[in-house]
């Protein structure tokens, strides 16, 4: 029994942190149909202000978690600014391809001004202590993260539906065309969308510095990759969907884990995909796909 | 006679893969007459990649949906090439824990090129048959898992695919003269394939798919046929890179050589055999100067993963300034015959 509590917290928490990730790709997506490749950059770059921060400024760890989260909106809404302004409108390949290029331009720019190796950054790591609650042992962090998660999404579902901006935001999911012509300004919905995207990323930065406590120049590409597959069997674009296919991708997670010998742990990634890659076998645009006929007005 | 049953785009088409094919005909003849024989190697990678984003185009470049799993399969098929052909007692050697009696058979080259093209063009049907149902970014993402999977397995089956160690003793069965015939042929396959009339049905659902299905086009067959048919590119060009290479391991079939191939079909335009090849051309030599530049004596001292950034950052500005400033490449949607004669 507290074997069963202790994993499904584990699942949990692995699910929370694929859904924060998720949901920053996915509220991009649902709004200018950009395939945000560079999301995990934007993640890295958050890790390696961080640290940039922390050997210059101070070592307070509240003071880094703002810090860490306002850079990751600062490069959210810059990429926006510089690399996807330009493809706006522009077919699916078109954008996703730009993204592309610009995860492998950051990719390298923090392999050459950085290091490849990965570079310490400890201040975060007192999030992750073990508690003892009866017999059952858990970590913080993972409570934070799970909570953390809730929050945001509470957050995010009130932004979303009581404020102007968040209205117009979902209104340019459905026909951005008519947004524009009801006189809100493109420019402020798509930066609205990439900021809250790069929010999302900075929440995620913390929990992902907390656990490993390093910077690396690929550190944030893994867990976009499993992000943007549970985006994809959620439903691309949706946002309850990338939440629940988050969710349901930590839980996978978790049982394979469990459920696989310890020498095939190498293997987890590769039967989590190829499970959920069954998913789409019986709904090809996943889950919660809003429910849209081709050649509808996108 | 035969040339009758073509229409015209065809026919223009075998004089499109006739021009390429006259290009990749000077290059190896510069080679021959002027080259050193250390760039025999470098020619031979770069037709490699050709043959993989000649295969790109087939699928990604006619049903403009990107795909990103070409590293797996061609890895596939370079492991079963490899496995297959290498001599019983090399491999006790190099595979001295092999399961199910690899280590104890042998093929020649002909019928282990076969079977590596018989198994993974069966994979790349058994993936296909639920690729082609998905929607353009889902295709992108399960190319990515599959690519993710087939990696992991790589590297987990150390006592099949020695994971990032080499398997080593394959004979060296092909040269750069086989490597040219091989990659002329794939061009003229590819190009008749663009213009085949499964390849115009492509094309058509790709500019307007509900179009192209009012007009009765079987988007789904259409589609899987491309992916299948792409599959054996990039398993011949797996076979060809285990043949000549004499080791293999499961590195190089990840994501870098995926940025690689892509962003060489991106810069020659997604849409036409020539782009693809074109696109290939120049990176290559892009890539040779960046190198050079590095390894100059001006700045010499570059310790190696800076020149792996520096390489990488040139193959990401490519993709982005590419797509922001012509979005369909260099070539767009024109033939290499279309730029030597005028538009009639």
């Amino acid at each position: 029994m507290d074997y069963l509590i202790q994993q499904s917290l584990n699942a949990l928490s692995f699910g929370a942190e694929y859904a924060l990730i998720a949901l920053g790709l996915a509220i991009v997506f649902s709004i200018m149909g950009l395939v945000n490749f560079a999301h995990g950059e934007v993640i890295a770059f958050g890790g390696y202000s961080m640290v940039i921060m922390g050997t210059l400024l101070t070592n307070n760890p509240l003071v880094l978690m703002v810090g860490v989260v306002v850079a990751c909106v600062f490069a959210s809404v810059a990429l926006e600014r510089v690399a996807f302004r330009t493809v706006r409108g522009a077919d699916l390949t078109t954008g996703l391809l730009t993204a592309f290029g610009v995860s492998i331009i950051l990719q390298n720019l923090f392999l050459l001004f950085g290091s490849p190796r990965p570079i310490a950054a400890t201040q975060f790591i007192f999030l992750d202590q073990t508690i003892a609650l009866g017999s059952i042992r858990i970590s913080s962090l993972q409570v934070y993260e799970t909570l953390t998660t809730i929050l945001a999404i509470l957050a995010l579902m009130f932004f979303l539906r009581r404020t102007t901006l968040g209205m117009a935001m979902r209104a340019a999911a459905l026909d951005f065309e008519m947004v524009r012509l009801c006189g809100v300004r493109a420019n402020r919905v798509i930066a609205g969308a990439f900021a809250i995207s790069g929010l999302l990323a900075g929440l995620a930065c913390i929990f992902i510095m907390a656990r490993r406590g390093s910077v690396q120049p690929h550190m944030g590409f893994d867990p976009v990759l499993v992000a943007f597959v549970a985006c994809v069997i959620g439903g691309f674009g949706s946002l309850p969907g990338a939440v629940l296919g988050g969710f349901l991708l930590g839980i996978t997670e978790v049982a394979v884990l469990i459920l696989l010998p310890q020498s095939a742990g190498g293997l987890a990634h590769a039967v989590v995909f190829a499970l959920v890659a069954l998913v789409l076998i019986w709904r090809p645009d996943g889950i919660l796909s809003p429910a849209r006929e081709k050649g509808d007005k996108i | 006679m035969k040339l009758l049953a073509l229409n015209s785009a065809q026919r223009q088409g075998l004089l499109g893969s006739a021009l390429l094919s006259l290009v990749i005909l000077a290059i190896v003849g510069a080679y021959y007459l002027w080259g050193e024989s250390y760039q025999a190697r470098m020619l031979y990678a770069v037709f490699v990649n050709l043959l993989v984003v000649v295969g790109l185009q087939v699928f990604t470049g006619n049903a403009n949906i990107t795909s990103f799993s070409h590293a797996a399969f061609m890895g596939i098929s370079a492991y079963v090439a490899a496995i297959c052909v290498t001599p019983m007692a090399m491999k006790v050697i190099s595979l001295p824990d092999a399961p199910w009696g690899l280590n104890a058979f042998e093929l020649s080259a002909v019928s282990s090129a076969l079977l590596a093209l018989l198994i993974t063009g069966l994979l790349g049907l058994a993936t296909g048959l639920f690729m082609a149902r998905l929607t353009g970014v889902g295709v992108t993402i399960v190319s990515i898992a599959i690519l993710v999977i087939v990696h992991s397995i790589f590297l987990y089956r150390t006592d099949i695919f020695k994971g990032n160690q080499a398997l080593f003793g394959i004979p060296k069965i092909f040269d750069l003269p086989q490597m040219t015939v091989l990659v002329i042929v794939a061009i003229f396959f590819a190009r008749m394939f663009r213009e085949s009339a499964v390849g115009l049905k492509l094309r058509a659902s790709a500019d307007d798919e509900v179009g192209a299905r009012a007009m009765g086009v079987d988007v789904f067959r259409v589609r899987l046929i491309a992916w299948v048919i792409g599959t054996l590119f990039f398993a011949a060009a797996g076979i060809a890179y285990a043949f000549y290479l004499g080791t293999i391991s499961a590195r190089p079939f990840y994501f870098n050589f995926v940025f690689l191939t892509v962003s060489m079909l991106i810069l020659g335009g997604l849409r036409s055999v020539t782009g693809a090849v074109f696109g290939t051309l120049l990176i290559s030599i892009g890539l040779e100067l960046v190198r050079w530049l590095e390894t100059g004596p001006n700045i010499g001292g570059i310790k190696f993963p800076e020149v792996l950034g520096l390489s990488g950052l040139l193959l990401g500005v490519v993709i982005v300034a590419v797509m922001a400033f012509m979005p369909n490449g260099i070539m767009g949607n024109r033939e290499i015959e279309e730029l030597v004669k005028r538009k009639r």
